[in-house]
Order: C-alpha cells, then structure tokens, then sequence
C-alpha cells in the first residue's frame, strides 16, 4: 500500500519534470506549427482579403476549387510531379549505390558529385538551370544545335508542353544524391553472408539482387518512398524561381498557387482551401509513416 | 574515438558560437530615437532608377539633417506582392512607392491609406497638378495620392535598323504591315518581346483593343462592363493580333525571357522594335541609346478617338503611419518641383508639376510629352486599370494565345467566365 | 577449368570498366550545371550574346563577382543569411534537445501524443502554414524583421530534430542516468551534462544538415522578410534576376557566391551532412 502511493508519487514527479522539459518545446511549437495549421483549416471556410476581417462563407471556396481549371492544372502537375519522383531518383539512386557501394575507381569523388546539387539552395539550382535551358544561348539548345539536331531545341520552359518535365527534371537532378545517400546508408547493414550464399548457391547477380538485397532494403525503400511524395507535394522554390508557374500556369503546382492566390490576389480563405488540400494529400502518407513508428515504438 | 569526438565538438563549436550572441541581441534594431526616423520603401529597383532615386532622398537629408531616412528599394515584382503586407503591419514603413488609379483606389477603399487632403492644400498643388492627375490620386474625390512622374508607351525602334531598310515610322496600320514585312524579309525579327512577366503582353492587348475598339470600350472592358467574348474583343485577338503572331514578327520563345532580357535582342541587331514604356532606358544600354527612337502606335482606324497608356506613379502614406507629420513633409518634397525637374533630367521620366521648365527636357520627352497630349484618352495600363485576379487571369490569357493563336474563342470564353465571377 | 576462370577474370574486368565509364559520364553530366555557372560566370554577356555559348573568352574577367557583390548586394545578403541561420540553427537545436530528452527519458500520460505531434509537423507541406504564420508575425510586429524568421525556422526543425534526437537518445542506457539520479543530480544537471555529451555526434549531424536547410530557405523569407537590406541570399538571388538587368553571368556569380557557406560545411563536414540525413530514416 505504501510502495504503491510511493510509486504514485514518484509517477507524477517524473510526469512534472518530463512537462518542466517539454514546456518550452511544445509551446513554441504550438504556437508556429499546430495553431497555424488548425487556423488554415477555420480560413478555408471563410472569405478573408487580409484588411478586414475574415466572413464565414461556408463550403463556397471548396466548391469553386472544383471548377477551377487552374487548380485542375497546379493539381496535377503535383502528381506528375509525385509519380517521376517515386520512380526515377528511386532507380537511379539505389543503382549508383550498387555500383559505388563496391570499390569502385574513384568512388568518393563520385559520391561527392551525386550529392553536390543537394547543398545547393533550390533558388541556385532554379537560376543555374534557368540559364541552361535559355532557347537562344543557352548550353542545352547550343549543343543540339551544335550536333546537328537543331529540330530538338526548343524554348524548354516558354512551352506548355516541356515545361513541366524540364522542371522536374532539376528536382530529379538534386533528388537522386539524396535517395543514393539512404540506400549507401542501408547497404552498410545488408547482410553480406546471406548474399554471398546465394551467390554460391549459383544465383546470377540480377538474381541475388532481386531476392537478397532488395528484400533487406524494403524499410529504406518504404522511407524513400514516403519522403518523395511529401517532396513532391511540397514542391514550390524551383517553380517559383524557375517560371513562376508559368507560361499561362502550364507548370504551377499548388504550393505556388497557394503563394499567387494569397499574397498576390489577397484571397486568403481560397488560398487556404488549396492548403487544405494539399494537406488532406500528405496526411494520407503521413498517417501511414506514423502507425510505421507506432508499430516500431510498440516492439521497443 | 576520442579523437573523433574532439572533431566534433570543435565542429559544433563552430557552427554554434556565433549564434550566441544573436539569440539574446534580438530587438535591438529599433534603438534610434523614432520621432525623426521615417521609413521609405520603393520600387525604384531598375539600375538608374535607383540611383536617382538615392539622390532624392539625399536631397532630402541634406535639407533635414535631423531626420533620418530608411530607405529600401524593393524589387518591382517583389514590392507588389509585399504592399499590402506594409500597408497592414503594425510599423508600416511610413512612405510607399506606388501607382495612381484603380490599384491605388483599391486600399483607400479599405481605408488604409492616409487622407492627404491638407497637404494638396498646403503645397498649393491644387493648382499646381492638373485635374486629371488630381482625379488619378483621389478616391470619391479625397486625395490619397501625390503623382510625381508619368511615362508613355510607344514603339521603340532602332533608327540604324530602319535606315539600312529605308525605313520610315509607320503612323497607318497598313504601313506597319508593311514595315514588318519588309524586317523579316531582310531576316530581321520586327518585334523583340519578353512574355516571363506576363504584362509586356498586356500591353499589346491594350493598345490594339484601344485602336480597334476604342479607347472607351476598352476602359469600360476594365471596369468590368464588357464582356471578354464580345465579337469585337475578338476581332482584335483574330484579326490584328492573331496574324502578327502567326506570320513570326515576334521573337521565338517569348514567355522564355523576362522584358529586360528581350533588350539584348534588339541591340544584336536581330530583331528591331520593343512595344514597352519609357522605362526601357533604364535597361538599355547606354552604348546604344543614341540609336534608340520611338514612334506612335499606328492607326489602325482614324475615325476612333486616340487612346494611349501613359502610367502615372508617385507616393502614398499607410494610414497608421507613426510619423504621418514627417512622412507628408518628405512627400511634399518629392512631389516639389525641384525633385521633379531633377527627376525628369536625371531619369528622363516626365514630371506631373504643371510648372516644369520644358526647356530643361530632352527631345525625345517633348516628344513624349507631345504624344501624350495629343491623346484622346490617356489609359494607365492594363494592370493598373482593372481588377486585381482580372489582371492576372487576363495576362495569363494573353500569354496562353501567344502559344495557341487558334484558341482564341476558347480563351477568351474562359477569361468571360472570370470576369463573371470577379466582378460579380 | 583455368582457362574458364580466366576468360571469366576477362569479363569481369571489361564488365567493371563499362561501369567506371558509364559512372563517369553520368557524373560528368550531374556536374555540367556547376561547371556551366563557372564558365559562365568570367566571361562577358554581350561576348555570349555575340560569339555564342562555346566560344572560348578572350579574356577571363572577374567583373560579374564585383558586379553581384556591390550592385547585387550579396556583401549584404550573406551577412544577413548568417544572421538568420545561426540563431535560428542554435535555439532549434537547444529546444529540441529539452523535448527530446524528455519523451526518450520519462514515461508519462501523453508521451505518445506529444511524439506524434512532432513527427506529424515534420512532415507537412509547410506552405499550408504560409498564411496563417505570415499573420502572427504581422501581429506579434515580427513582420520584416530576423526574429520572426528565426522562430518559424526553430518551431519547424523542432518536429525533425526531437525525432531524430528521441531515436538517437533512446540508444543510450538507462542505467547511466539512473545512477546519477541517485547521486542527487538534478535531472536539468543529467540533461546538460550527460546526455548532452553523449548525443553529441547527433547534434553535429543534425547541425550541419539544418544549416544547409535553413540557410538555403526561400518560402520564409519570401513571406516573411521584404525589405531589400533585409533578405537573406535566396530571396535576394531570385530578386536579382528580375531586377538586375538579365545579365547571366552577375546571376552565375551572384549563385556561386550565395553557394560559398553551405558549399564549405559541405566539404569540411561532409560526413555529419551524410550522417544527418539517413539518421532520421535508420535507427
């Protein structure tokens, strides 16, 4: 009876040191992230022009997104976005960790090129690209018109039609460092015996991959995967930087037209319509990596 | 191990001390004394502009040695998206750049900027502006607006390109048909055109809709009264627009290039006019300059009155303004005569005093100037005149014609649907 | 039987040079925008206009790094980065530290929430947060100054740091801490000078990574700082494209400067930046 008050009471000493520590923390992190988030859900049912205040208008934002082409469009594109990201860094980045896993000539210099575009700011990387894909002098249209394919150089991002690949192409570019850098990290704990077993047990190297390696790298794969979708949702510098969603909207995403509809037209409660739907998207993924690490907190 | 744990103590040590100071040192930026501190942000950002721009405000504090004068200058695009957020922060920046007409009217009507009726009083610039600019700077007749300097579009040209052609400024449609046909035949591109910001095209709409249509037509379109699908907004995007696109007398990959980056194509020789305001001489390169003219927009129908867009800009005040007593003395100066005279000369932009000295003005202002008085109409710019989304939907919509000449009709019953929905 | 192993030596060595060279060439192509923005950088736009991308320089001229550098104003805007990052990198670093230590150590009603509410902030799209922390700051009166700046960065990282601090303090024993519970350490003393100490790599991973995340933000400070003088290197580099006269290679050089910071904790920490990113992911 009284080791168990004695327990109790110990309880609720740590209960109050543990509070003591996290008051700080949690404050801040109330005040910058939960509320704003719980707030962009209340503006997204009002009208609210950022001078007078916001009027409750109801569903009325949600039903104008569905008919609003440019919405269609930002919407899209972020799937479009979504799907490239999920396959080509993905393939492309657990390939290079293949080969430069092994002791490969050079492999840190190698290394050290894949994750180069990762330091630099989306903004640097926008402008540097910008200039690449200039239709009169840029380096691209230069070389093609250079080896003899000048049918092929086009204005990559003055045309509703190239324009949102060639974008995307600069996030494949700084993504495939960063999805390499995770699968270098998982191969380290790949089980080299059970690979060198199959391979004794005659299995071709296509082989092993396929049944040794890839089976041990499913949780990085699953990590991978759930960040590139939340990447791709986030998208906005490059675009920003790079056309700012356009020409005539044919590359906004809806990190941008959040940006455009907010602080350029002050609608605010439409803007926080597209937010909240952005964030239904992720919340899907999010949800899913969450019960991930209740799962793995449940075995500690 | 150990080793390796010193490295990283040193590393943190590094990335981490020079925060230290920084994270108590926070609010002591607003130290100076605020009654004689204003605050004065400006668009001004293009590189002569801003140079001129400096100097006033030096002007300024050599009169008024006690007062302080912050001043940033705001990327153009930039400071757009930023004014509102001024005009509503809590210690606005006490004097703001900014555009006389409907974008100007659009925060006095959400009563936030500073009535500015006394100060008109007092500068006996009640006489001293004519009463159209009175009109551009008021909002149901009170004056929240001092108009300092206007400019005019007009078609720049390269005078060598048009000799070596034996060409002459065109003044009809048909000359000017003429004239472009004749560029391309000789492989010159007639119009360089950058289409990334999206206006340079609005520009285009408005002088061809003011030609065509008429310069009343075209503001009550502004207003919100017309409709986008109307035949005869049509008839400018199917048959004036349509075929100078389509028969390449514009640039390859507009929308690649901003409007400032389109200039290197006229000096190279490739491509030979630039429909753009006057500002265009603050990017252009002085080397070149000499050769730079302008010509009137031709006339497409001489039985319809002349409309041009001439934009006038100047400055305003946030309504809680802490300094409003300091703020309206450094407005009277910049709206004084003497910046304006300074400004006209140093920046080629025209002054909107009545009493300027024209003698002082180079020939291309009394040019311009003469351009803009023998206007019927005076417009400020598409931007400028409509709605704020009906602007962005209507650039868009430009733009999206320039790639997709064929779409018209579908284009423009989009942009009706908008312009349904905004000024519902 | 020798002679197949030695055809098989064969083509394994020929198998391993294909895979050096076609490594090689991809990388050569992964490093051609940077070599580009170098090029381009020293030479002369009007000469590129003129005499094409290729044509080789007749003259190697820094004047595009004065340029960007005075009438650019990066020798503003990197100060003011630094300004913003530091401060921003050290309180981040110190709170998540207090609620990380305090969900890895203690079990208490609401544990489990408070956790998940951090891993949740870490993965939203922050620009559903664009508007609503664009007001507060507006009226907290943050609007256009650092320290507004600085807190959104600290709230934000808040979510990835305790995760990935929680992880990495989970890791070390309970005993240690328990014994010198019992030596009458107050548990403010066993934070800072045990647990602290022994989750150092952590922090130096997790340094250098966040200085390159906050150091290299656009949307904050799009929205939050926009006073000339004021912005940090991003916002200023992309202003510099629309209001410098588009000169290439003033943006070329403007990049690289704005490159410099992050390009040498890069370099000199490239390990903790590797560390930092998989520690989230392996445990």
């Amino acid at each position: 009876m009284k080791s168990q008050r004695l327990v109790n009471r110990s309880r609720r000493k740590e209960t109050r040191t543990a509070f003591a520590f996290l008051l700080l923390p949690v404050t801040v992190y109330l005040i910058w992230i939960i509320g704003p988030m719980l707030y962009t859900f209340y503006l997204s049912l009002t009208e609210w022009d950022m001078f007078t205040s916001p009027t409750f208008v109801g569903l009325a934002n949600f039903r104008r997104l569905a008919a609003d082409p440019v919405f269609h469009r930002s919407l899209l594109n972020n799937l479009k976005w979504m799907v490239v990201f999920i396959t080509v860094p993905i393939a492309a980045g657990l390939s290079l960790a293949m080969v430069l896993n092994r002791k490969v000539r050079g492999s840190t210099f190698f290394k050290a090129s894949f994750f180069m575009p990762m330091v630099l700011s989306l903004v640097v990387a926008g402008l540097v690209w910008s200039w690449l894909y200039n239709p009169a002098h840029g380096l691209i249209n230069t070389v093609l018109r250079g080896i003899g394919l000048p049918q092929l150089a086009r204005g990559w991002l003055a045309n509703a039609s190239t324009v949102m690949e060639s974008i995307i192409a600069v996030g494949v570019w700084r993504q495939v460092g960063y999805v390499m850098v995770f699968y270098l990290a998982g191969l380290q704990s790949v089980n080299k015996d059970l690979v060198d077993a199959s391979r004794v047990d005659g299995a071709g190297s296509w082989k092993s991959f396929r049944h040794v390696v890839l089976p041990q790298l499913a949780p990085i794969t699953t990590v991978v995967i759930v960040i590139s979708i939340i990447d791709s949702l986030r998208v906005f510098a490059l675009v920003a930087v790079m056309t700012d969603g356009g020409p005539h909207n044919a590359s906004n995403v809806l990190a941008n037209y959040i940006y455009l509809t907010g602080f350029q037209w002050y609608q605010m409660g439409y803007a926080a319509a597209i937010a909240v739907v952005l964030f239904l998207l992720a919340f899907v993924f999010i949800v899913f990596y969450l019960s991930r690490i209740a799962r793995e907190e449940d075995h500690a | 191990m150990k080793r390796n744990r010193k490295l990283v103590m040193a590393a943190l040590t590094l990335l981490l001390l020079p925060a230290a100071p920084f994270l108590f040192a926070g609010g002591q930026q607003e130290v100076e004394d605020e009654k004689n501190v204003i605050v004065y942000n400006s668009f001004l950002s293009d590189p002569d502009a801003r140079v001129v721009d400096e100097a006033l405000v030096e002007m300024y504090q050599d009169r008024n040695p006690h007062v302080t004068v912050v001043h940033s200058i705001v990327a153009h695009e930039t400071y757009k998206d930023a004014l509102p957020a001024y005009l509503r922060a809590e210690n606005p920046p006490d004097v703001l750049t900014w555009m006389a007409g409907e974008t100007m009217r659009f925060y006095a009507e959400r009563d936030l900027l500073l009535d500015l009726t006394d100060l008109w009083a007092d500068e006996s610039w009640d006489e001293d502006y004519t009463e159209g600019f009175r009109e551009l700077s008021s909002y149901e007749g009170v004056p929240y607006f001092v108009p300092t300097n206007y400019y005019w579009w007009a078609v720049y040209y390269q005078k060598s390109v048009f000799e070596e052609h034996g060409l002459e400024p065109p003044e009809t449609w048909d000359e000017f048909l003429e004239v472009c046909e004749t560029l391309k035949a000789n492989g010159v591109t007639p119009f360089t055109i950058g289409t990334r910001g999206r206006w340079t095209a609005g520009g285009w709409f408005d002088i061809l809709n003011m030609r065509v249509n008429g310069p009343e037509f075209h503001m009550s379109l502004m207003d919100g009264n017309e409709s986008y699908n109307d035949p005869r907004v049509l008839d400018v995007f199917e048959n004036y627009w349509r075929p100078l696109i389509d028969n390449g007398y514009f640039i390859d990959d507009a929308a690649a290039y901003s409007w400032s980056e389109a200039i290197p194509f006229m000096t190279s020789g490739e491509a030979a006019m630039f429909l753009m305001g006057d500002f265009i001489r603050d990017a252009y390169p002085a080397e070149y300059e000499d050769d730079l003219g302008f010509f009137q927009f031709p006339i497409i129908d001489p039985n319809i009155p002349v409309g041009i867009d001439a934009p006038t800009d100047g400055f305003m005040i946030p309504a809680n303004t802490r300094n409003p007593e300091l703020a309206k003395d450094f407005v009277a100066f910049m709206g004084s005569l003497e910046a304006q005279e300074y400004m006209a000369q140093e920046l080629g932009r025209l002054g909107t005093h009545s009493k300027i000295d024209r003698s002082i003005l180079t020939e291309s202002q009394i040019q311009g100037i003469e351009l803009v008085e023998s206007a019927d109409v005076v417009a400020q710019f598409y931007g400028r005149d409509t709605h704020d989304e009906m602007q962005d939907r209507g650039y868009d919509a430009f733009v999206e014609f320039w790639e997709n000449t064929g779409d018209a009709q579908r284009i423009l019953d989009r942009l009706e649907e908008d312009r349904v929905r905004i000024f519902q | 039987m020798p002679d197949y192993r030695s055809r098989r030596k064969v083509r394994k060595k020929i198998v391993s040079w294909i895979v050096f060279f076609t490594v090689l060439l991809v990388t050569t192509v992964w490093l051609t925008p940077i070599l580009v923005a170098l090029f381009t950088s020293v030479r002369d736009y009007d000469d590129i206009i003129l005499r094409g991308f290729f044509a080789l320089p007749e003259e190697v001229s820094f004047d595009s790094y004065f340029a960007a550098w005075r009438q650019g104003r990066m020798r503003q805007y990197l100060p003011n980065s630094f300004l913003i990052t530091l401060p921003a990198l050290g309180a981040t670093l110190l709170l998540s530290s207090l609620s990380a230590y305090a969900i890895s150590r203690f079990r208490f009603p609401g544990r489990r929430p408070i956790y998940y509410m951090f891993i949740f902030g870490m993965m939203l799209p922050l620009q559903i947060l664009m508007i609503p922390v664009f007001g507060l700051s507006n009226a907290m009166g943050l609007y256009d100054t650092y320290i507004g700046l600085i807190a959104i960065h600290t709230a934000f990282f808040l979510g990835f740091n305790t995760f990935v601090l929680k992880n990495y303090m989970s890791t070390v024993p309970p005993q240690i801490f328990d014994s010198a519970h019992i030596d009458g350490c107050s548990e403010l003393r066993i934070w800072w000078q045990i647990m602290l100490p022994l989750t150092l790599p952590a922090f130096a991973a997790l340094a250098t990574l966040l200085f390159t995340w906050i150091f290299n933000d656009y949307l904050w400070a799009l929205i939050l700082v926009r006073t000339g003088d004021k912005m940090p290197v991003t916002t200023g580099l992309a202003s510099l494209q629309g209001e410098f006269v588009t000169d290439w290679t003033v943006i070329m050089a403007g990049s690289l400067v704005g490159t410099i910071p992050t390009l040498m904790v890069f370099v000199f920490l490239q390990r903790y930046f590797i560390e930092g990113l998989t520690l989230g992911a392996n445990k």
